[in-house]
């Protein structure tokens, strides 16, 4: 899908054979050459090219310089951490109950191997992914061994963590090549997937465990994104196809449909799910607040499929009949499954958006996510001073999650060559 | 293109279906869904959901390991008990000034706890009934020691944290309006006008007396910190009900006169066990539901049965137990208060239980 | 529409025996109509749902009676104004943190989003750092943990931080001097400010139109007029001969401290600073990202072409990179700033008036949540449409312009 320069190239004789990447030399006896000699060539290439580059260079480290000082004043000398080791569990399960804890790190040990499982599948662990896990496996383990958190969490922690690494190895077994064997394993592991979350509420919830009430903190927030994604993906489908359906009747109301969710801040629907939608559903709070999340997000996904549609080739509808398939079919087999493959990308940046829409339920709910019980916790009189610490906290929590989302999204993209052009 | 809208049109309609299929028994006045039971509902459910603040010390507040604890709490705990007969099937939801009423009108609580102000206007026109007042205050200010201001006079063009939502952000505009003065108001939700006064953000605090003086009593440094001989509105906290369900205002109102009643006639959590077995007097006796000298055990036809002041206070102890637990270690004493006792003074005065 | 006979052209006649139903627009018309009607049982479901409420819009024509700090250029007290003049305060204080959000959001995007593919290697990855640090965290959060720094990380008032008493630094915000209306060495009326201004307008009319003229010439000469030079420098020289005319009608004021208080000059208060910080470096990340994406989707050509003929860096960037990817980024920005104007809702957090906190306050005080949350979404709609409006404006004149 190469676009054709708007502007003819200039006299271009030479056979098109440019470098890769203009940053890196050219000559390829590197190899031949003492390392120390290849690094200064690098930095010169890449940190001194000209005085310019050389003043962008020092000013880059200057900043460099003072924002690290400034972390590593802040989180080793300034900052009162024991805010968040005294509140711990406010901040991670809320007015779930104490002696319950297993319940929720069984939960944990049932949903890492299938993350694992799914890095496995559909793409590959390298060494920053590593590193990352690697990272963010302390923290925990920094928050789970410190204090009065026992051993006991360290050791579910660490079991997850095996777990993790072993339904990655599992699928690493699959083959990489479509056929029957992948496909199988793929509809097996979508299945497991799919079946995660009411397991972990019937984990949580079945036999003497907590009531929905009770759920806060940041297990609140896992619970409610997937549930608001996977909702939302579910209900944009029909959206997208109604928007692009030639029937006015139907392409009009799933248009409006779609603006006028769009038109209204998130805060502005959970304001209804408060408000006004009790009249109509009368269900608890936490279901409600699920059903917006996943109408609001469907609007936002639907327009990205719709994107999708929109790219596919005419012939390829046409073919689907030209073989004899059905409309329900040719969009079964054809339509559907290529446009989702390229809304992809944007579909991942709206469930990205929505974890990080996660953190203001509680401007509006009673529901004390995270950020809400980050609130209750810099009430204490003791801790007044130290809601930077919480809230640094809450971001990096929020930032680890959203981070890996990404990671997980652009390695898929480059497995399967999603959006590349 | 049909297949298409086809699909389309089933998926809408099951779509549609899903957010309007789960119909509720929503024929109440006023504001939809109004339960007229709530005792038979909570019995149900086996739980009492209780509207509570979070964040203001000695009122209610969260605990780090997530529970709740302070004054309002302790009602809803002997609610709980007087009904359930166990003080533990409360759950307690976190609910902000700004959203409390609609909580209690879409059934998210059955009862608010959380220090609401009675006003003609939340009576009038929010799905609220107000059941007896546990509180009697009035709003104060507090300012930094070393502030300028001494009086109300010296607190024009102040910068003034409130809370959002509440009737002191309205008295406060009243009352400089009266004053001829002018002020920046700066509201912020639960604890954050608190924060922002610390932070000295704004020169003045301003809430109900008792939850500033909680709030800075609970500060590590309350000395830096001066109220102002000022009161300037009646702040009557009360528990919230439901619009139109009278029985259940009523167990709400006589689980707090009787907590009273029982401070009056003596009878504490300690004391409670022996004269349910042996009351001293028929007063007594009534209140705790138990027969007085062989006689039948009168049962004056609330909604639960006659012994639901006697479980809140083997749960809770009396109105002056409640009041010494929460409120008083916060440096809030009670004698010389309108919250004393009217034998003390105050204007603790509950109905004869009979 | 056409006719049904000569629809199909591939040589299938319609069999003549096809039921009703199956006839393509009967079967349309059935299926539009059944949809219809479940869709009307689905809405009058719904308006049945709430026909329990009072409704009307008579609750925002009474005294507001609370009041809404942060105001700039309005004073307006909620003891003797209605509740709707009040929401409108909101919605002046909403339109304010939009629009400097977005354009300070545009600059810093743009200038990360280059940084991202400069050829220093430090820079780029500092780029990418900024990016990846602020897109992935959660904008409320980031938002109040920026009014937690200036809350508890600036001084107070009482040591407030004094530079040369021209700028003044406290957890009250920032205050800079700002301009006053003034009389001038003439002695006339304040409202001579209003005839320079006029009279800018004017000057910059001219300047427009001497620019087009010098372009037209340019083109059809072909000889180099300098256009947006010559427009520049007239405009630059009328207003400034304009201002001295009128006497220099307005003044520059250097805020002071008063008590614990700003006077003077301008005072931009930390709520603002915080919801308009967290605003400007969440959307410049995306921003960034966008710029980044866009150029790197032009040709490798344009810059090797424009490097042949000469130019540096910066006129590479501004007069061939730029503006071949502008016409990729309008689009996409146009998104993140209607993002912008939606979350500038979360300005409750941090204590800042804007239009969803003050409904939000009346709708505490009065209950009618579907009529306040109707007019929260209309003014979204409408800020929306006006964002659409003028981003379809500029991408009308963009894509014409560049070749």
């Amino acid at each position: 899908m190469a676009e054709q320069p708007p502007i003819p190239p200039p006299a271009a004789a030479a056979p098109p054979q440019p470098p890769r990447k203009v940053v890196l030399p050219p000559h390829r006896e590197r190899a031949h050459r003492p390392w120390r000699v290849r690094a200064e060539e690098w930095v010169r290439r890449n940190l001194f090219a000209s005085p310019g580059q050389t003043l962008l260079t020092f000013a880059s480290l200057a900043l460099v310089g003072l924002v690290i000082a400034g972390a590593v004043w802040f989180v080793f000398f300034q900052a009162n951490w024991r805010v968040i080791t005294v509140n711990r569990w406010l901040l991670f399960a809320g007015g779930f109950p104490l002696d319950e804890k297993w319940r929720l790190w069984l939960s944990v040990a049932l949903v890492f191997p299938l993350i694992g499982a799914a890095y496995g599948m559909w793409a590959s662990l390298g060494r920053r992914d590593l590193l990352f896990i690697a990272l963010a496996g302390a923290f925990v383990f920094f928050l789970t061994a410190h204090g009065d958190a026992g051993p006991s969490s360290s050791v579910w922690f660490a079991a997850s963590l095996a777990l993790f690494f072993l339904g990655y190895r599992v699928c690493r077994f699959v083959p990489r090549e479509t056929g029957r064997p992948r496909t199988l394993a793929v509809r097996t592991l979508a299945a497991l997937l799919a079946l995660a979350l009411p397991l972990v509420l019937i984990v949580l919830m079945v036999g003497g465990g907590a009531q929905a009430s009770q759920f806060g903190g940041f297990m609140l927030n896992l619970i409610l994104a997937p549930v608001g994604i996977v909702g939302g993906l579910l209900l944009a489908v029909p959206l997208a196809l109604g928007r692009a359906s030639s029937l006015r009747a139907i392409s009009w109301t799933c248009t409006a449909y779609i603006e006028v969710i769009r038109g209204a801040p998130l805060i502005g629907w959970l304001f209804v799910a408060l408000f006004i939608l009790e009249d109509v559903i009368s269900s608890p709070l936490i279901v409600r607040t699920m059903i917006v999340l996943a109408v609001f997000t469907a609007a936002y996904v639907a327009e990205y499929i719709r994107g999708g549609l929109q790219s596919l080739p005419r012939g390829q509808g046409e073919a689907g009949h030209a073989v004899g398939l059905s409309h329900l079919q040719t969009l079964q087999v054809i339509v559907l499954p290529q446009a989702l493959r390229v809304s992809i990308p944007p579909i991942v940046g709206q469930a990205i958006g929505l974890w990080k829409d996660t953190a203001l339920i509680s401007i509006i709910l009673p529901l004390r996510e995270l950020v809400g019980n980050s609130r209750a916790a810099i009430a204490q009189a003791e801790f007044i001073p130290d809601r930077i610490e919480v809230y640094a906290f809450a971001a990096v929590l929020f930032w680890i999650v959203a981070f890996m989302m990404s990671r997980i999204s652009q390695r898929m993209e480059r497995a399967q060559g999603v959006g590349e052009r | 293109m049909k297949r298409l809208a086809l699909l389309g049109l089933v998926a809408a309609v099951f779509a549609l279906a899903a957010c309007g299929g789960d119909d509720g028994d929503g024929d109440g006045a006023a504001g939809g869904d109004v339960r007229g039971d709530t005792v038979a509902l909570i019995e149900e459910r086996g739980a009492l959901k209780c509207g509570v603040t979070d964040t203001l010390p000695g009122f209610g507040f969260r605990e780090p390991d997530g529970s709740f604890s302070g004054f309002d709490i302790e009602f809803c705990k002997a609610i709980a008990a007087a009904v359930l007969g166990d003080d533990a099937e409360v759950e307690f939801v976190a609910a902000s000034s700004s959203a409390r009423f609609e909580l209690l009108s879409a059934g998210e609580v059955d009862l608010l706890s959380r220090v609401t102000t009675i006003t003609a206007e939340r009576d009038a026109s929010r799905a609220v009934d107000f059941a007896q007042t546990t509180f009697y205050d009035g709003q104060g200010f507090v300012v930094h020691a070393d502030s300028d201001i001494y009086d109300a006079a010296d607190m024009g063009g102040a910068t003034i944290c409130v809370a959002a939502g509440t009737t002191t952000e309205q008295n406060l505009d009243d009352f400089f309006n009266e004053q001829g003065l002018s002020y920046t108001p700066l509201s912020g939700e639960g604890s954050e006008p608190q924060d922002q006064f610390v932070a000295r953000r704004c020169d003045v605090f301003t809430s109900d007396k008792s939850g500033l003086a909680a709030r800075i009593a609970s500060l590590p440094n309350s000395d830096d910190y001066r109220f102002l001989p000022l009161t300037i509105s009646k702040e009557p906290l009360a528990p919230g009900v439901r619009d139109y369900d009278s029985d259940w205002k009523d167990v709400v109102s006589w689980v707090v006169w009787g907590l009273i009643n029982a401070e009056e006639l003596g009878v504490t959590s300690a004391n409670v066990d022996a004269w349910a077995a042996d009351p001293p007097n028929t007063a007594v006796a009534r209140l705790l539901g138990v027969p007085f000298e062989g006689g039948e055990t009168a049962d004056l036809g609330f909604a639960v049965d006659p012994q639901f002041i006697q479980r809140a206070l083997r749960a809770v102890g009396n109105y002056g137990e409640i009041y010494a637990r929460t409120v008083e270690p916060l440096g809030i004493t009670r004698a010389g208060t309108l919250n004393a006792l009217y034998t003390e003074g105050g204007i603790l005065y509950a109905p004869p239980y009979r | 529409m056409a006719t049904h006979a000569p629809q199909p052209p591939a040589g299938l006649p319609e069999p003549p025996e096809v039921p009703l139903v199956y006839q393509r627009r009967i079967r349309d018309l059935l299926i539009q109509a059944l949809y219809v009607a479940v869709t009307a049982l689905v809405i009058a479901y719904v308006v049945l749902q709430l026909g329990g409420r009072e409704y009307g819009f008579g609750f925002l024509n009474q005294p507001a009676s609370f009041d809404v700090g942060n105001q700039w250029l309005t004073n307006i007290d909620g003891t003797t104004n209605s509740r709707f003049t009040m929401y409108l305060v909101g919605v002046w204080s909403t339109i304010r943190v939009v629009v400097l959000a977005i354009a300070l959001s545009t600059v810093f995007g743009i200038l990360i989003g280059v940084a991202r593919l400069s050829s220093n290697w430090l820079v780029s990855r500092l780029a990418m750092l900024f990016v990846e640090t602020f897109r992935n965290a959660p904008l409320f959060v980031q938002i109040v943990l920026w009014y937690a720094v200036v809350l508890f990380g600036l001084p107070t008032i009482q040591n407030v931080i004094n530079v040369g008493d021209f700028l003044f630094l406290s957890n009250r915000g920032i205050a800079i001097p700002w301009t006053v209306p003034d009389g001038g060495f003439w002695g006339g009326p304040d409202w001579m400010v209003g005839v320079w201004v006029a009279a800018l307008f004017a000057a910059g009319g001219l300047a427009f139109w001497v620019r087009r003229r010098r372009q037209t010439a340019e083109r059809e000469t072909g000889k180099v007029q300098y256009p947006n030079r010559w427009a520049l420098g007239l405009f630059a020289a009328l207003a400034l001969a304009s201002f001295i005319l009128l006497g220099m009608p307005v003044a520059i004021d250097r805020p002071i401290v008063e008590g614990t208080t700003y006077a003077e000059g301008m005072a931009i208060y930390p709520e603002f600073a915080a919801l308009l910080l967290g605003l400007v470096v969440y959307t410049s990340a995306f921003v960034a990202e966008i710029v980044r994406g866009s150029i790197q989707a032009l040709p490798r050509g344009q810059t090797e072409a424009a490097s042949a003929i000469g130019l540096t860096a910066y006129q590479r960037l501004t007069t061939v990179i730029l503006p071949q990817a502008l016409r990729q980024i309008i689009p996409s920005v146009t998104n993140q700033y209607l993002n912008v104007s939606k979350n500038s809702s979360l300005a409750s957090g941090v204590s800042y008036f804007d239009l969803f906190f003050v409904a939000n306050i009346i709708q505490n005080k009065i209950g009618h949540a579907v009529e306040v949350f109707l007019l929260i979404t209309v003014t979204y709609m409408l800020m929306s449409l006006v964002i659409s409006l003028i981003m379809n404006y500029i991408n009308r004149r963009v894509t014409l312009h560049s070749v």
